[in-house]
């Protein structure tokens, strides 16, 4: 069915038209316009798609809009307005943890999500949870000193 | 649209749609992270996708000789649990090789289980961990081994109408060791699971990537004694390992490399489980 | 000092070609030869233009009446009118007002193809060199030779010879942005917006395929998600215009990673055999023989065979070289350009086998190198004199680090070097124009920034320096070709050298204008107050608004253009036997090192420390710098380790996407110790020379020369995967 659907996204309430078979990410991009949350495999294998879905990250490319619609959703958008989500901003700013920008937004959700689900985590952990994004221009070497440097000033 | 999708709220309603519906005309979503890309690409083209999202399938609960979770847990839960990554470091670790963090968010355990997949990484721990299953239906709940449920690649025991509600996980010594040709997001090329039953003195020694599905080595499960095997016991299990084995060849391995793998990840895992004291279950 | 593009680019804020979208907008998809080699015999589009949702569907049959011309060239067609050439080819396209229903629309497509012999394997094509009368044949997309000296008889009478074959895999460049674009037809004007490192570079594909006059057709860069080359020339664009232009609406059109993998032109398989005579230390002759997959096509015809094959020799002194390479005509995509093109394959075979040859001669491997070693002022083995080259300099650190490394790291760990050289493209052309207005100043290209840097901070860091303009003040504009000035290319690492040195000659020019302007006994100065530039000739100062015209006011300053068009050293054409070879610009020198681990049980390779010591001629900026030469060794490390395409006896992609194509993990890649090496000055400004390629070409070399340190074990195929390893161990 096409029916309408209320969904809570970045704080604020969007009111939508909502395929059942619809995934997240499309939702996003193309019904409300928040296209900084990047289509990448559609397979679950790049995790450029990054969103949290009550606080956890999650696979937009991979997620029926209607599943999770009555949970708070947040996307690369609405890291800004986002304590933890900001300060992730800055550390990337500062290192230049990025290049062309593709698999940016999934990078920094995803830290923003695991900062909040662990908010002692060592790098080293951390790094190995950032294990399914993946980044074909810096290897990876700037996004390191990104998480290694915010994860040295929360300690 | 594709697909319609309805998500029941009690596991009576759930069982009364699938009984409803015809065959190949419902697909059930746990996590998804399958079901979906397997309707992307053809492989499946169901005209209702029954979700499971509404049921309280959610139990991780331990006991002191096992650990008991529900179908819908997402693995990333599992991962979390400190419990299990010290009483089941070979768990622990099957569970963190599937696929990245945000994936295992959503993908379940019980999802893992009914596609029974020849590539799965989590069969082989629980096949020798001697998981079992609780199937329930419209006639209440059943329980079997794992190794029955599974009957060949992509096929289970679950009959019509039935749900994996359930797996229970004796809590033993055990070990996961794997071999990807890049070591995060891929498929392993071969997994090997190692556990040690400390009531019966044994071993149990499972495979993946070897034959149509995880399975169990039986001779060289024979090969073990006891809590701590010579090395050369534990030599003469790798060798059973690589010769018993129904090797396949395929695109991620000849057959001749992934028995190279069997003998050196058979000896590996008994060793780790070997030489790690053992926990307490406090 | 931030990247300029970082803030927009953390927050999701820049639009890539895959965010492109307009009202009205169509979705296309194309439909693909399921045969890799056929004659086409039907096609027939009825049922999916009559499906739901489908505006319009073209295939060969229909181009005739959207071009204006009747057709494009035949040579490369839009699509195949009889000859299927590779699986996957696209052999139609539709267009519908959803993605889905264009999807749903496709597969109702009937093709029938004859299927034809496939031309798979080279191998397989020729398993013995070809013969010497084999350059004429259709199967041979390029025959290139040279010679110089006695290499025959030097080979035939030398005792210690090392002949090796070595094989490598295609691979293709993955940037996590697909190829897209949206292109609108409208009133006779052919417009393309798209993810593109060389808008003109399009524009003269685009053109030639549809046979349209080039300034018929306006392409305009979007941001661009990665390119590593596979974005340099036309692609989707042709398709997305012709539909548009039966459509009269605007068409989006994108690939899926799967299509990626089977659609991309990049680099595929070969076979290098090589054979080098050792005499009282020194290497007295090599042959080189290059068996290369060229695909279906060769865009550039020799220029591939021609150019790579030069660095199979290495850049080393050798009296007496033969080289000599076939490309073969197979059933794949055309062979294209992928990151310094094909140069890591044939410098993991040069380096391998000259690791060998140092073996042979119980030399240490660096210290061998540095023996045969290049110098200013030598002679390449085509007979160019060399130029400033810092080649020497980087072996001479990286033996320093080698000895560091043996005493830290434990027993049994494998340490190999590899060098590697290669070339600024400056000589591709290219123009810019620069317009100092109040309120700063304002480089328009039509050059999107790809993601080195090349473009939001190499080229402001040349402009901030020419201009003595702090770079806050300097903003970069994007154009279109129907405006903006001529530019050849984001690609070949000549972005910041060879625009660079374009900005530099516009500046010139600007300085003098406004010296003109502002008279005065002391030197010129631009100042910049934060908000507002000023025009200082020693103790007087005027706001720039108070020395424009009025046209200038209207136009947002004063304008003033460069350009650059590099030169390409000579080589001695009496060394060249048949087809075309290549002299190069500047000579830039890649030095590597790296410390693997290898298991003994499994073959499984793992890379713990990396070391790059690379002639950078003068360094524009240090950060971008040390960020190209990162993210170039690790996508090294992939082509090294785990990155190839697999194809199977229907001629199929086995494993197209990104679960099976494996590009490097994050925990893959180790640290890696960056250095610069200065002061062998390159063509571009003030000296530099390009950064973005060197730092791939070593890698496999490197990864491979480790290998053989730890275990003896020679790889002679890459991607060293484990399996590979576990062979050459004698494992299976």
């Amino acid at each position: 069915m096409t029916d309408p659907a209320a969904l809570w996204v970045n704080g604020r309430p969007y009111s939508t038209e909502l395929p059942d078979d619809e995934r997240l990410l499309d939702t996003l991009r193309w019904r409300l316009g928040l296209k900084g949350t990047k289509e990448g495999c559609r397979t679950g294998d790049c995790g450029a798609c990054t969103v949290l879905v009550d606080g956890r990250s999650v696979l937009s490319c991979l997620t029926l809009t209607r599943e999770v619609s009555e949970e708070a959703i947040l996307t690369v958008e609405g890291l800004e307005a986002d304590p933890v989500g900001r300060t992730v901003l800055e550390a990337f700013v500062q290192e230049a943890g990025l290049q062309c920008g593709y698999c940016t937004p999934g990078f920094v959700v995803a830290l923003t999500g695991l900062l909040k689900e662990r908010p002692n985590a060592s790098p080293e952990e951390l790094l190995e949870d950032l294990q399914g994004n993946l980044c074909r221009c810096t290897g990876y070497l700037s996004i390191r000193r990104a998480v290694v440097g915010l994860a040295k000033a929360r300690t | 649209m594709t697909f319609t999708l309805l998500a029941p709220a009690t596991g009576e309603e759930a069982v009364a749609a699938l009984l409803a519906a015809g065959p190949g005309e419902l697909a059930v979503l746990a996590g998804g992270t399958d079901l979906l890309p397997d309707i992307d690409e053809g492989r499946t083209a169901p005209r209702r996708v029954l979700s499971l999202r509404r049921l309280p399938w959610r139990e991780l609960n331990w006991t002191s000789t096992e650990l008991e979770v529900g179908a819908l847990v997402p693995l990333a839960s599992l991962e979390r649990n400190a419990e299990l990554r010290r009483r089941m470091p070979g768990l622990f670790e099957a569970v963190g090789a599937v696929g990245g963090l945000a994936l295992r968010h959503r993908a379940t355990l019980g999802g893992n289980l009914v596609r029974a997949s020849p590539v799965s990484d989590l069969i082989p721990i629980l096949l020798a961990l001697e998981a079992r299953v609780g199937l329930y239906g419209a006639q209440g709940e059943r329980e079997l081994p794992l190794e029955e449920f599974l009957q060949s690649p992509r096929r289970t025991s679950l009959a019509p109408g039935e749900l994996l509600r359930r797996v229970r996980i004796p809590a033993r010594p055990c070990a996961f060791r794997w071999q990807r040709v890049r070591p995060a997001n891929d498929i392993s090329q071969l997994a090997v699971a190692v556990a040690y039953d400390p009531l019966g003195g044994d071993w149990r020694v499972a495979t993946a990537g070897v034959a149509p599905l995880a399975r169990r080595a039986p001779g060289a499960e024979a090969a073990l004694h006891g809590v701590a095997p010579s090395d050369a016991e534990i030599r003469a299990c790798a060798d059973v390992a690589a010769h018993e084995a129904p090797v396949r060849a395929d695109r991620r391995a000849t057959d001749p490399y992934r028995r190279l793998l069997l003998r050196a990840l058979v000896a590996r895992a008994v060793r780790a489980v070997r030489d790690r004291p053992l926990e307490s279950s406090s | 000092m931030i990247r300029a593009d970082a803030p927009l680019k953390v927050r999701g804020g820049v639009e890539f070609g895959v965010d492109l979208e307009t009202p009205g907008m169509l979705h296309a998809v194309l439909v693909r030869s399921p045969v890799a080699h056929g004659q086409m015999r039907a096609l027939h589009l009825e049922e999916a233009r009559r499906s739901p949702g489908v505006v319009c569907a073209v295939s060969h049959a229909e181009l005739a009446a959207l071009l204006p011309a009747g057709s494009g060239d035949p040579e490369r067609p839009v699509f195949p009118q009889e000859e299927v050439m590779y699986h996957g080819q696209p052999v139609a396209a539709i267009a519908a007002h959803t993605l889905a229903e264009a999807r749903r629309a496709a597969k109702l497509v009937k093709v029938a193809i004859d299927p034809l012999p496939l031309w798979g394997d080279i191998e397989s094509i020729y398993p013995e060199w070809p013969g010497s009368d084999e350059g004429n044949s259709p199967r041979i997309n390029a025959h290139v030779h040279a010679r110089f000296g006695e290499v025959d008889r030097i080979l035939e009478r030398s005792r210690e010879v090392l002949r090796e074959k070595y094989r490598t895999s295609g691979i293709v460049q993955m940037a996590l942005e697909p190829h897209a674009c949206l292109a609108h037809v409208t009133g006779g004007h052919w417009r393309v917006t798209t993810s593109t490192q060389s808008p003109y570079g399009v524009r003269e594909d685009a053109a030639s395929i549809l046979g349209l006059p080039e300034e018929r057709i306006v392409v305009e860069a979007s941001w661009v998600g990665g390119g590593f080359g596979g974005k340099a020339a036309a692609l989707l664009e042709p398709y997305a215009l012709v539909l548009s232009a039966a459509a009269d609406r605007p068409v989006k059109l994108q690939l899926s990673y799967a299509e990626e993998v089977e659609l991309s032109r990049s680099t595929l398989p070969a076979v290098i055999r090589i054979e080098s005579a050792l005499r009282d230390g020194r290497i007295a002759a090599r042959r080189v023989r290059l068996l290369l997959d060229s695909g279906a096509s060769l865009p550039g015809r020799d220029f591939a065979t021609g150019y790579a094959i030069g660095f199979i020799a290495g850049p080393y002194q050798i009296d007496a070289v033969e080289l000599e390479g076939y490309a073969v005509r197979t059933n794949k995509p055309p062979f294209g350009p992928h990151r310094a093109p094909f140069v890591p394959q044939c410098a993991f075979a040069a380096e391998s086998h000259t690791d060998g040859l140092a073996r042979l001669a119980g030399m240490d491997p660096i210290a061998f190198r540095e023996r045969h070693g290049l110098r200013e002022r030598g002679l390449t083995p085509l007979g160019q004199q060399v130029g400033p080259f810092g080649l020497h300099a980087g072996l001479a650190r990286a033996r320093e680090m080698s000895a560091v490394w043996r005493a830290e790291l434990p027993a049994g760990t494998g340490i190999g070097v590899a060098v590697g050289f290669w070339s600024t493209g400056s000589s591709a052309g290219g123009e810019i124009q620069i317009r100092l207005g109040p309120t700063g100043l304002v480089l328009e290209t039509v050059e999107a920034e790809i993601g080195s840097g090349s473009v939001v901070r190499g080229l402001v860091v040349v402009a901030s320096r020419s201009l003595g303009l702090p770079p806050e003040a300097i903003r970069v504009e994007r154009t279109d070709t129907a405006r903006g000035p001529m530019d050849s290319g984001v690609y070949g690492s000549r972005t910041t050298a060879a625009l660079g040195r374009a900005i530099q000659e516009a500046a010139l020019r600007l300085l003098e204008e406004l010296a003109r302007r502002v008279p005065g006994p002391d030197e010129l100065k631009l100042d910049w107050t934060g908000a507002q530039v000023r025009v200082r000739r020693g103790p007087h100062s005027v706001e720039l608004a108070t020395v424009l015209t009025e046209a200038e006011r209207l136009g947002g300053g004063i304008a003033t253009q460069g350009r650059h068009y590099g030169r390409t050293g000579e080589i001695d054409s009496g060394r060249v036997l048949a087809g075309s070879f290549y002299g190069y610009g500047d000579f830039i020198g890649a030095v590597q090192l790296a410390a693997v681990d290898v298991d003994r049980e499994t073959g499984r390779v793992r890379v713990l420390r990396y070391a790059a010591f690379q002639d950078a001629g003068r360094v524009v900026d240090a950060a971008t710098y040390r960020a190209q030469v990162e993210g170039g060794v690790a996508m090294g490390l992939g082509e090294a380790l785990t990155e190839e395409t697999r194809w199977d006896a229907e001629g199929r992609i086995e494993n197209a996407g990104l679960l099976d194509y494996r590009v490097p993990t994050l925990l893959e890649v180790p640290p890696i110790h960056v250095e610069a090496i200065e002061g062998f000055p390159g063509a571009g400004p003030d000296g530099a020379k390009g950064g973005g390629e060197p730092p791939v070409i070593p890698v496999p070399g490197a990864v491979a020369n480790a290998v053989c340190d730890a275990t003896g074990a020679r790889v002679r195929e890459m991607p060293l995967t484990p399996e590979r390893v576990a062979r050459a161990l004698k494992l299976i």
